[in-house]
């Protein structure tokens, strides 16, 4: 894992340097097609029965960059945040306590999960704590926006985790 | 006697008398309906909310006046007991007489105080009438008979189950619940109004109005034929099954349920096991017809499979993995609920058709799935999910942290193994209970009390445990602390675990019934333990079907990808059960029918290649 | 051909005819029919024919659940069919082995009483009608229709009342219904002089009932005479009194007797007989606030509720006479068979043939009305 992820101190510096919307937006869209990238080479590492789950992982990441993407082209970006922040999603703190585990070379569909979910954790703080360091603005708005939409997909990714863990064989 | 003599011969004067009436007013009756008494027996209303379409008012109906009309775009609800079909009265030939309402069992029908219809000839047709809450001729008349707790015919006791107390059962695994005698199960029986909403219901579509009506008829051998038309594993669903009937059931809408699992077990337990057997070969083909089928997984879907394929007259060998066959319903069950030998007995039916079932026999290793392939028309696995969900949660890799269908395992293997003395179970459903209720008993055997603590996420209103079992752990001794999310397991500085950490749930769904949690982090509780087991889900192992065999099938969101057949994408190759329907015997033996018929058609076009 | 066919026939002489009287004819009850052979205005003979309109009970019980049968039983006989759902439900009840409430035995009595009321009322109109007074008619009907109101209010029909079912009875009495019952008994009390005046002490009834129909107490018993006809000719026989059920056996009431045997004696008897009933129903009004408890005893789902195999006898006076049913299970759910036996079924039969047997052309409807008979009970 290479790539400059969400949520690394390399990826943090990254984002502090850049002052305008679209120069953000710009950065967080090349963390999604990172995302979607990684999703994508782990496909065909895992085995084909829980290989569904990894697809739907890199075709999500896909949707976030071409919304990250059309949002930057626009020119009504502060706009269009301001509309989305007003409703910020609430982390449920459901799978907070799992490890991050090591995928490894045949992961399960239960690490790739936790795996999943973390990687968002990690985003949603890392733009939290980028928009608590920003003075109020459109700067610090897109922030908040960001980390709203990394807890959607988050929580998303927790009901998943808990129709297939706690729900799955609950005879 | 009279105080007009017979002899007296009476007056002409007198009749006269009567001429004072012309002094009085006369009676003038208005020409508006008058208004009926409040228990008037007019027109039929009916609540489309509250009728469920089950036609016990037809039933009753003695002079055939009520039709059972299909009404396109309303619910039609197997599971719930909820059917598109409402009554029409034909009112040429009704007689009020209110029965319909007295017997209905949702209390839906109801008589107006409304009693005037008439119509010319071209409209003959509105004597046919489809009833609603609006009335006759949608004008508010008032409700005039409808359903009170006097005149109501529907008989809303269940016959009470004798089951053992809580105190005569914590100390062993015999079985709680009696069973019917011969009267309870009649009165029992005669309850039903034989609806066919239960039916409906099961996944097997059992005959259960047919086989409850030959029980209250004393036909018992018949209850049992007509139960082996649907279920070989007739014992254990007459014991564990998770009777969707029952949730089904018309009576259930007002009162308690038609017991109808009791029902299936009493025709099973009233039977002796060789009539059965008997009953249960009636119809097998009688000559062999060279087929070969291999079926891997000796449990209900395995096993219903096997029953129906051999008595068509195939060769069907079943390959366990396990010590003995029985699946899920001997290695998950606990005995207190299903006793062994009522697995046996049904397993013995079945072998008793001709199935061959090779225990300890492991597929992938002792034999591969390429083999059978080679050596027999069909195939089919049938895994079930053995294996249990963990929540690795921290620290939860701990020696003393367990998975329940593990130890469920060993209880039935009679393996020893390490008795906790304070156990913590995570999860809410019917294996959680039932590794709780073992070792409680386990317990009260070894240490003379019990201390097991039931930690879940849900609340208690949303555990997929059955509310019975809950009840009966709750009596047991058994702790039950719900809305808990466990975060991690409590390791002392030596390394022991001594406890299980969660968090208090304020609640787990949102509006829409998903999952959304929240959490109160000050509601942290550390609930102390020697040893914790996790039973919150199982899973499929399908390692036996090898890489390649993984990568060429098609798959369906983690299951096995099968047509409305039970056939995998692989010609030669089905599924059934657990690994492909989730967890539940009798979905699992509907499962077992339904590829057996598949097995069996596409063998019947299949050339003779072995 | 057969030889009969070919055999000359003999005519009757051209001084004797054949009429028809009935099925549509307003001195018979419903469809009945008379076919009498008259010399001159003497009839010489009469044959009674049952009619199509109602028939066949009996047989249709048998195709019928148990419960279902209650409501077909009170169409058995229109003007009186409370004694038909009584008799019935206590015939299955006694195959069950079922205790009826004390309340609703209570409350039995009351309908019976009620129903006895409304039918008598129903005969002096008609028995009135058929010697050419329409008043009584009027009156007999309208003050009936005040009986139906507090049928309608206690079971939701006027005339078939479907009230009583196996077990007891099907509501219970609405708030201050007896206090209603009260009221309309002492309307009716206060209405027998009316009709003393127009009927019972009017001479040209009385001329025109004396002698007419008459039979002596011994051919009462032969051709099996029941109720009020029986009575009237001396004998006080009463099944209410002689072998009581319900509660009757807690009830004072007197027999009225005739000795006659004539169809003024019948009306005589009927006139103190209501005036019995309404003696019954004050101490009915009396007695049942004080009768608490439930109104039916539990019954088995009637779509699966077989009775034991046996056989049972069950009867009730009413208004007519001795209505019983004898009623076999063979230990199903519907009858084996069901035999009713309706009094009128020998009243307008063979009572009525012999009666007739003799009388004038235009005394036939009286005495036909006389006995009071409910044509589809007579073919069941």
């Amino acid at each position: 894992m290479t790539q400059s992820v969400e949520g690394t101190a390399h990826g943090i510096e990254r984002l502090r340097g850049k002052t305008t919307l679209r120069e953000i937006l710009e950065v967080a869209t090349s963390f999604e097609a990172s995302a979607r990238d990684f999703y994508a080479g782990l496909i065909p590492k895992v085995s084909k029965r829980i290989r569904y789950l990894v697809e739907e992982l890199a075709a999500e990441e896909q949707v976030h960059y071409d919304l990250f993407g059309a949002l930057a082209q626009r020119g009504d970006i502060s706009e269009q945040i301001q509309a989305e922040i007003e409703r910020p999603a609430n982390d449920s703190q459901f799978s907070d306590c799992l490890h991050l585990p090591n995928l490894g070379e045949q992961p399960d569909d239960q690490a790739v999960l936790q795996y999943a979910m973390g990687r968002e954790h990690a985003a949603m703080r890392h733009y939290e704590e980028l928009a608590q360091t920003t003075p109020p603005g459109p700067i610090r708005d897109l922030f908040q926006y960001l980390a709203s939409e990394e807890t959607k997909h988050k929580l998303e990714l927790e009901k998943i985790y808990y129709a297939t863990v706690h729900r799955g064989g609950g005879v | 006697m009279s105080d007009i003599d017979y002899k007296d011969r009476g007056s002409l004067l007198n009749p006269l008398k009567s001429w004072a009436f012309f002094g009085r007013p006369p009676v003038t009756e208005p020409l508006e309906p008058r208004a009926a008494s409040a228990n008037y027996r007019g027109f039929h209303v009916n609540d489309w909310e509250k009728c469920v379409g089950c036609s016990t008012c037809q039933k009753v109906c003695d002079n055939a006046a009520i039709t059972m009309v299909r009404i396109p775009g309303l619910p039609v609800d197997p599971v719930k007991g909820v059917r598109d079909e409402r009554p029409a009265i034909d009112y040429g030939r009704c007689c009020w007489c209110g029965l319909c309402v007295d017997i209905c069992p949702t209390g839906s029908l109801a008589l107006s105080r409304e009693y005037v219809h008439t119509c010319t000839e071209e409209q003959i047709s509105s004597y046919f009438v489809l009833p609603d809450s609006s009335g006759m001729h949608g004008k508010p008349f008032g409700l005039g008979w409808s359903k009170t707790a006097d005149a109501d015919l529907v008989d809303l006791g269940r016959q009470e189950m004798r089951e053992l107390e809580p105190e005569q059962r914590i100390g062993n695994f015999a079985e709680i619940v009696a069973g019917y005698d011969d009267q309870q199960a009649l009165l029992e029986a005669s309850r039903c109004v034989q609806c066919g909403m239960c039916h409906d219901a099961c996944p097997t579509h059992m005959h259960a109005p047919e086989y409850i009506r030959a029980i209250w008829q004393g036909q018992i051998e018949e209850a049992v034929r007509l139960i082996y038309e649907t279920n070989p594993f007739a014992h254990v669903c007459g014991r564990v099954c998770t009777r969707r009937c029952e949730d089904a059931c018309s009576i259930g809408k007002r009162g308690e349920p038609i017991a109808i699992r009791w029902l299936k077990r009493y025709a099973m337990d009233a039977v002796p096991h060789e009539r059965i057997k008997q009953i249960a070969a009636a119809g097998k083909a009688t000559t062999a017809s060279g087929r070969r089928v291999a079926i891997v997984g000796a449990g209900p879907a395995g096993l219903t499979a096997a029953f129906d394929l051999a008595k068509k007259g195939h060769a069907v060998t079943v390959f366990e993995a396990l010590a003995q066959p029985g699946g899920m319903t001997r290695w998950g069950i606990p005995e207190y609920r299903l006793p062994y030998d009522r697995i046996d007995r049904d397993i013995d039916v079945i072998r008793s058709v001709g199935v061959d079932i090779r225990c300890n026999v492991k597929i992938g290793q002792d034999i591969t799935l390429e083999e059978l392939r080679n050596t027999h028309d069909a195939v089919l696995i049938a895994l079930g999910l053995q294996q249990g969900r963990q929540t690795r949660i921290p620290h939860s890799e701990h020696e003393k942290v367990f998975r329940a269908v593990d130890l469920l395992n060993k209880i039935t293997a009679g393996e020893p193994f390490e008795l906790p003395h304070c156990a913590v179970v995570i999860g809410g459903g019917n294996v959680a209970m039932d590794i709780a209720r073992s070792l409680a008993r386990m317990q009260k055997q070894q240490y003379g009390q019990v201390d097991v603590v039931v930690t879940a996420l849900e609340d208690q209103q949303h555990f997929m445990a059955d509310p019975d079992e809950i009840k009966e752990a709750l009596e047991e001794g058994i702790v039950i602390r719900d809305n808990c999310g466990p975060q991690g397991c409590e390791i002392s500085a030596s390394g022991k675990l001594i406890g299980l950490k969660t968090w208090k749930v304020l609640s787990i769904f949102d509006e829409h019934n998903r999952f959304a949690p929240r959490y109160d982090q000050a509601g942290e509780t550390i609930h102390a333990c020697d040893t914790v087991i996790e039973a919150i889900g199982q899973f499929a192992d399908t390692s036996l079907l090898g890489d390649a065999l993984t990568e060429s099938l098609e798959w369906n969101r983690g299951r096995l990808k099968i047509d409305a057949a039970g056939r995998t994408s692989e010609s030669w190759l089905w599924a059934a059960g657990d690994m492909v329907s989730g967890p539940d015997v009798v979905t699992a033996v509907a499962d077992g029918h339904r590829v057996a018929a598949s097995i069996h058609e596409a063998m019947s076009v299949m050339e003779k290649t072995k | 051909m057969r030889p009969e066919n070919y055999q000359s026939v003999s005519q009757p002489p051209s001084n004797e005819f054949e009429l028809f009287y009935g099925p549509n004819h307003p001195g018979i009850e419903g469809n009945y029919a008379l076919k009498v052979r008259v010399h001159g205005d003497e009839v010489t003979s009469a044959r009674a024919d049952g009619g199509y309109l109602h028939r066949g009970f009996e047989k249709l019980m048998e195709g019928r659940l148990w419960i279902q049968n209650i409501a077909l039983v009170p169409r058995i006989c229109v003007p009186d069919p409370v004694p038909m759902e009584v008799c019935y439900s206590l015939a299955v009840e006694e195959l069950g082995g079922i205790e009826v409430p004390l309340r609703a035995q209570w409350i039995r009595v009351m309908q019976l009483e009620l129903s006895r009321i409304a039918a008598h009322l129903f005969f002096f109109g008609g028995h009135a009608a058929t010697t050419g007074m329409y008043t009584p008619m009027f009156w007999g009907i309208t003050d009936r229709d005040l009986i139906l109101d507090l049928f309608e209010e206690l079971s939701g029909g006027r005339v078939y009342h479907i009230y009583n079912i196996p077990g007891g009875v099907r509501r219970d009495l609405p708030p201050g219904y007896l206090e209603r019952v009260s009221k309309t008994l002492d309307y009716l009390e206060s209405r027998l002089p009316d009709y003393d005046n127009l009927l019972f002490t009017n001479k040209v009834f009385v001329h025109r009932a004396t002698g007419i129909g008459a039979m002596t107490q011994e051919q009462a018993l032969e051709w099996g005479v029941t109720g009020p006809n029986l009575r009237a000719t001396g004998l006080a026989f009463d099944v209410r009194r002689d072998d009581p059920y319900l509660v009757y056996d807690q009830l004072d009431f007197d027999i009225p007797v005739e000795a006659a045997g004539d169809a003024w004696a019948r009306s005589l008897v009927r006139r103190s007989e209501l005036k019995e009933s309404l003696r019954i129903l004050r101490q009915v009004v009396a007695k049942l606030p004080h009768i608490g408890g439930a109104i039916r005893a539990p019954i088995p789902n009637p779509l699966a509720w077989n009775l034991p195999a046996g056989d049972v006898y069950t009867r009730v006076e009413s208004s007519k006479g001795e209505l019983a049913y004898y009623v076999v299970s063979n230990g199903g759910d519907k009858p084996y068979r069901v035999h009713v036996r309706g009094p009128s079924a020998m009243h307008a039969v063979q009572v009525l043939e012999h009666l007739a047997t003799g009388a004038r052309i235009e005394d036939v409807a009286q005495i036909m009305f006389s006995l009071d008979a409910c044509p589809p009970e007579v073919d069941r």
